[in-house]
């Protein structure tokens, strides 16, 4: 650690380990939460982030390690454990039941709420405690009448109705507006004049530097380092975040980039909560050329993956596949016009996890030959293809009438895109393709995308993954609240500038 | 219309809303956990015949009364054991119950050596006040003519509506039907929950159906209630799941048989109204009030609780 | 609670076995249950027992009205289990049954006297049909284009078609209703040509033309592309809609099926053994007892083709139970039993329960890479 701790300390964690299915989320985590300080905790996804706030929060128990509050050590067994001793987490998605009232809300499960509900008390403590923390509230609308911000605000107020001491905030600007954004702040600054401990999640530079005292980054699962915000340039805190030089690319040259194949002009896409997810983003991906779309996960990558393929209207602008103007044409329209998809939930989406591995196989084919004759689905050909495609993309562990959904991740990934490629696309969008998948079956995905590339195809790769993207990506966008915020090609990319741009911090012109 | 005719019509109307009364607070009380239970015809049938049994065994009535709501308990206990514990489908699970209720309160009133059926109870709910202010113009029989399930049945409507809104249990209550994620967040046992309010719904579906056996129809025969368990499912949609809306949706229908013997006193053209019509009015009415009050902005005032019917899987750790 | 002792997991994959010895325990489980109410009210169940397998298979009559009996459940089990696999929660059954009977007899007395079989057999059957995917319409067009949950609305409309039918019979003189006998109400009969012709003692050909039905189901949702698409919708919307598929079509044509299907054998039902819109002979809860049949045969469409014939044994029983002095009622209880214990029995199919081994991370069951 860089810098002096002020004591007391509120809360504490040492060499805390956690590991799920044999892969550490946590490793020799060490964490110094003080009293009466706003404590950011940033990284990239997969940081581990997540997983140090769940065991603060005692949704998850430390496989060793220890955990220290205010001096004495504490073992939580369940988040109301965590809740009785003063720590509180508000969630990327809440726990409110919409339904009913503010004040009932505030109300449910409280220990020290009597048999006999007093309304007219319920309700003017929630206007006081509102009132307090600049987080004024009606305590007698619905959670479904209030905007996603005023349920941030109740989801907070529950909180400190229980008196937390420390509060935990998971990327809570992610559904604010900006004047949202900067109340919230007033609050946090605000309870930790009142003493109180705010841990904020983010991986927003900007964010960071405005509102907390000290910064911890998580890299892979360790503590990177923890320095005092006001001593922290942006450059040295992305460069922890991403940490290492980035491994050369290996895939070869590229063969002759053909023309334009996927045109896309000032889509804007709404999201689920009201709020614009893609905000005018325009690019052009060639026939041959892999393109990359870098950033941290929740800045409209689902939205403008499922406005490419028709899972998601466009508010406007335009998309074109080989010239011809696709916009506002059915999921299978586009499937028809070429476009391939591999989304980031391999099973419930990509793969139906109930059918078998051949039946899925022939998920977008089925009406045509071979798998159908006229209108009669001929078994055999599910079969022999199935038998030839299982073979020839070495998808293991496949047995007769077995649901797909028991296959490990490394075949389903190798299932899904053996399908997406026998369609011969002309384009072919991928999220996250090799997330959780180990080396063997990462290499079989990338070496399949790059076959594709060779092909002619244009390849849109959507990852968070650095490496990922730098191995198989020509050219790289970041992207950050639903806009293009930086392009250039693989050669020129560097951790150090990929960090910043993710974070939001803008490039000067060069 | 004559005027003593209307105030029979509506007196009796009342006694045959009882029932109603007590099966649709009941399964009010279970669908506001989340638990769907169409097994209410059953449950009925049971407290009917085990309630039947019972004052005649023991020609008490309150034992009579008591054995009912036990039975009617008991029977939804397996309900809730199948949809809380096992998970499994709800709406199966229900359907079973009232298949298997109807088949064994039939076959309690038929077998033995000295079969129930056809014969008169012991014992009667009769009217608890009589002469005096029950002879008040309107207000009289209106109010003070009842026998005591009656009165009950009014408490219960106070009561519940009171415990539903008022009180911390019922915060938890109507909680876990629209959100069990959340209310288990926020400190609140689910399965405990669930568990108890089935079966307090399923206490008062017994009762309900005790109320046939033991007051209105004092004659044991396969089935006295009707289609009275239906309807209850019917008239919790009408009630928008609340209490106090349930006894007027219960006295209306209560009332659409009665109106019927009405009408064809009164002669043409009212006795010209077929009697299947009125029957099927309580579940026209339902569905239009599905369709009507489970869209839109309206469902979120008067709609369903919103996890009604999905079964709950505790997050892992 | 649970999770203390022991750990229910999902189970991967059910084996065969498993999937029929659940079934068959459900139905001796059931037959435990109820032989304990038999001896508890005097009865011998093995007595009992024993009459209902000889009423059922013991004669060649008996053979006959078991497969009587037994031709509209198996119409009713598809009805059921095609809904209920795809999610589709269509209750229904009952009313859907006695609207294909209303549609059939309406169109069979319209064609008249004059009408040849070969024209009025195919119209009334196909009429059934109709009946029944008409009125599961009203409870399948709110679930797809308002989402109306249709849990509800498909089971009070049982009760308005039972209404009705009485209606058309008990509460007027419409043309269902049989013009010569004044006494009592009845249903008119059907006129000849329309009545399907008996083969086997009472049995007609309606039992061939009921598992012709569902054979075609089975091949319609198995073999086809279109049944593909459906069997794709109910594992897992999203995926569908992921391949193009237009999942609401799938929904609507799932759910009109069911009734369609229910509708035909409320149809072959009306042309066959009962001769009338008779609302004493059609209330007999066919289309609850289809659920049963539809579960027990683990929604299996083939399946249901034998299971609806131990059913029909069952219902048959009924009357024989009577001359010995046994409540017919007993037949409902059994059904009823049988029914509970299949469902809860699924839970045993979805799950299994094992032993927690300490310090081991809990994973589900996974076929070796």
């Amino acid at each position: 650690m860089s810098s002096e701790v002020p004591t007391p300390l509120a809360a504490q964690l040492r060499d805390v380990d956690k590991a799920f299915y044999g892969v550490k989320a946590n490793d020799s985590v060490n964490f110094d939460l003080a009293r009466g300080e706003v404590h950011a905790l940033l990284g990239e996804n997969g940081a581990g982030k997540s997983t140090l706030c769940s065991i603060l929060a005692g949704l998850y128990r430390p496989d060793s390690g220890e955990m220290r509050m205010g001096g004495e050590q504490v073992l939580f067994k369940s988040p109301k454990d965590a809740l009785a001793a003063g720590v509180g987490m508000v969630y990327q998605h809440f726990r409110l039941v919409l339904n009913l009232t503010v004040a009932e809300n505030l109300a449910l499960g409280h220990p020290d709420v009597g048999v006999r509900l007093n309304e007219k008390q319920l309700h003017q403590s929630a206007v006081d405690l509102g009132e307090k923390y600049g987080l004024p509230v009606d305590p007698a609308a619905r959670i479904w009448q209030l905007s996603v911000g005023e349920q941030q605000r109740v989801e907070i107020l529950k909180l400190l109705y229980r008196n937390a001491q420390i509060l935990i905030l998971d990327e809570p600007t992610a559904v604010l507006t900006p004047q949202e954004g900067k109340i919230l702040f007033k609050t946090m600054r605000q309870m930790a004049a009142e003493g109180r401990s705010v841990i904020f999640v983010s991986h927003k530079l900007d964010e960071v530097k405005q509102v907390s005292d000290r910064v911890t980054v998580l890299r892979d699962g360790k503590t990177v380092g923890g320095v005092a915000t006001a001593d922290a340039e942006p450059r040295d805190l992305a460069r922890m975040m991403v940490g290492r030089d980035l491994e050369l690319p290996t895939r070869g040259a590229q063969v002759d980039v053909g023309r334009v194949r996927l045109g896309v002009a000032d889509i804007r896409v709404q999201g689920d909560r009201g709020l614009e997810a893609v905000s005018g983003m325009s690019f052009d991906v060639h026939g041959g050329e892999v393109v990359g779309i870098a950033g941290v996960s929740g800045n409209g990558q689902r939205e403008l993956a499922q406005g490419l393929v028709g899972l998601r209207k466009l508010t406007s602008g335009t998309i074109e596949i080989d010239g011809v103007d696709v916009t506002g044409t059915t999921v299978f329209d586009r499937i028809e016009a070429g476009v391939a998809y591999v989304p980031q939930s391999r099973l419930g989406m990509g793969l139906s996890p109930g059918l078998t591995t051949e039946e899925n196989l022939a998920l977008k084919a089925f009406r045509r030959p071979p798998y159908s004759k006229g209108r009669r689905l001929v078994a055999s050909a599910f079969r022999d293809e199935g038998a030839r495609q299982i073979e020839q993309y070495d998808i293991r562990g496949v047995r007769p009438g077995l649901p797909i959904r028991l296959l490990s991740g490394g075949n389903l990934q190798k299932a899904l895109l053996a399908r997406e490629v026998e369609l011969e696309p002309k384009v072919l969008i991928l999220r996250s393709p090799t997330r959780g998948l180990d080396v063997g079956a990462t290499e079989a995905v990338r070496n399949l995308v790059l076959a594709e590339r060779a092909r002619g195809v244009a390849v849109l790769l959507i990852s968070e993954d650095l490496d990922e993207l730098m191995a198989l990506a020509d050219r790289l966008l970041v992207i950050y609240e639903g806009e293009v915020v930086g392009q250039m090609s693989t050669e020129e990319a560097t951790a150090e500038r990929l960090g910043l741009l993710m974070s939001g911090q803008r490039e000067e012109a060069s | 219309m004559n005027e003593s005719v209307l105030m029979l019509t509506v007196v009796a109307a009342i006694g045959l809303g009882t029932p109603l009364i007590f099966a649709t607070i009941g399964e009010i009380i279970t669908e506001r956990a989340g638990i769907l239970n169409l097994g209410v015809q059953g449950m009925m049938l049971i407290g009917a015949v085990a309630g039947f049994w019972a004052t005649f065994t023991t020609e008490s009535l309150a034992i009579g009364v008591i054995v009912a709501v036990v039975a009617g308990a008991a029977f939804s206990a397996i309900h809730a054991f199948t949809s809380i514990t096992l998970r499994v489908s709800q709406i199966v699970s229900g359907l079973a119950l009232t298949i298997f209720g109807i088949g064994l309160s039939s076959f309690l009133g038929r077998a033995g050596s000295n079969p129930l059926v056809g014969n008169p109870s012991k014992k009667v709910f009769e009217p608890i006040l009589s002469g005096g202010i029950t002879e008040w113009p309107i207000v009289g029989p209106l109010v003070f003519g009842h026998d005591i399930l009656v009165y009950v049945s009014w408490l219960v409507a106070v009561l519940a509506s009171y415990y539903l809104f008022h009180t911390r249990m019922g915060l938890s209550l109507r909680a876990v039907g629209e959100d069990p994620a959340s209310a288990e967040s926020a400190g609140v046992n689910v399965s405990h929950v669930r568990y108890i309010h089935v079966m307090v719904g399923g206490a008062l579906a017994g009762l309900g159906g005790a109320y046939f056996s033991l007051a209105l129809v004092p004659t044991w025969q396969d089935n006295p209630i009707g289609p009275a368990g239906w309807i209850a499912i019917a008239l919790v949609i009408l009630a928008s799941w609340r209490p106090g809306r349930a006894v007027f949706a219960a006295y209306l229908f209560g009332a659409a048989e009665r109106i019927q013997f009405t009408l064809q006193t009164l002669g043409e053209p009212w006795s010209n109204i077929p009697s299947t019509l009125l029957a099927m009015l309580p579940f026209v009415l339902a569905i239009i009030a599905m369709i009507v009050l489970t869209s839109g902005k309206r469902a979120r005032f008067l709609g369903a609780p919103a996890a009604l019917a999905i079964p709950y899987f505790r997050e892992q750790r | 609670m649970a999770a203390r002792r022991f750990i229910v997991e999902p189970r991967g994959l059910a084996s065969w076995r498993l999937r029929l010895l659940v079934p068959v325990l459900s139905v001796v489980a059931a037959l435990v249950v109820c032989a304990v109410f038999l001896a508890l009210t005097g009865e011998n169940p093995f007595d009992v027992y024993a009459q209902m397998i000889d009423s059922a298979f013991g004669s060649a009559r008996g053979l006959a009205e078991t497969l009587i009996s037994a031709t509209p459940l198996i119409l009713t089990g598809v009805a059921a289990a095609i809904a209920f696999k795809m999610l589709v929660w269509n209750i229904g059954g009952e009313g859907q049954f006695i609207m294909g009977a209303i549609f059939a007899a309406g169109f069979a007395i319209w064609l008249g006297d004059s009408a040849p079989a070969v024209i009025a057999l195919p119209v009334v059957i196909i009429a059934g049909g109709l009946g029944g995917a008409v009125w599961a319409s009203i409870a399948a067009i709110p679930r797809v284009y308002l989402g109306t949950n249709e849990i509800i609305t498909t089971l009070m409309l049982n009760f308005i078609a039972l209404n009705l039918m009485n209606f058309l019979i008990f509460g007027s003189s419409s043309p269902w209703r049989d013009p010569e006998v004044s006494t009592f109400p009845q249903g008119r009969p059907v006129p000849e040509a329309a009545r399907l012709p008996e083969f086997f003692i009472r049995l007609d050909v309606g039992i061939f033309i009921a598992i012709a039905l569902a054979v075609a189901a089975w091949f319609l949702i198995g073999k086809t592309g279109w049944g593909f698409a459906v069997r794709i919708v109910g594992d897992s919307a999203d995926s569908a809609r992921y391949a193009g598929i237009r999942v609401p079509q799938k929904i609507l044509g799932i759910f009109l099926l069911s009734g369609a299907a229910a509708g035909f054998a409320g149809g072959l039902f009306v042309s066959g053994p009962v001769g009338a819109l008779d609302p004493r002979s059609l209330d007999l809860g066919l289309g609850f007892t289809g659920i049963i049949v539809a579960a027990l045969a683990g929604l299996h469409l083939l399946v249901v083709i034998p299971v609806a014939v131990l059913m029909g044994a069952l219902n048959n029983a009924g009357p024989a139970l009577q001359s010995i002095g046994v409540p017919t009622a007993t037949v409902t209880m059994l059904q009823g039993a049988i029914l509970i214990f299949a469902v809860a029995g699924e839970f045993f199919i979805a799950n299994r329960i094992r032993r927690p081994e300490p310090d081991k991370v809990p994973e589900l069951e996974e076929v070796a890479t």
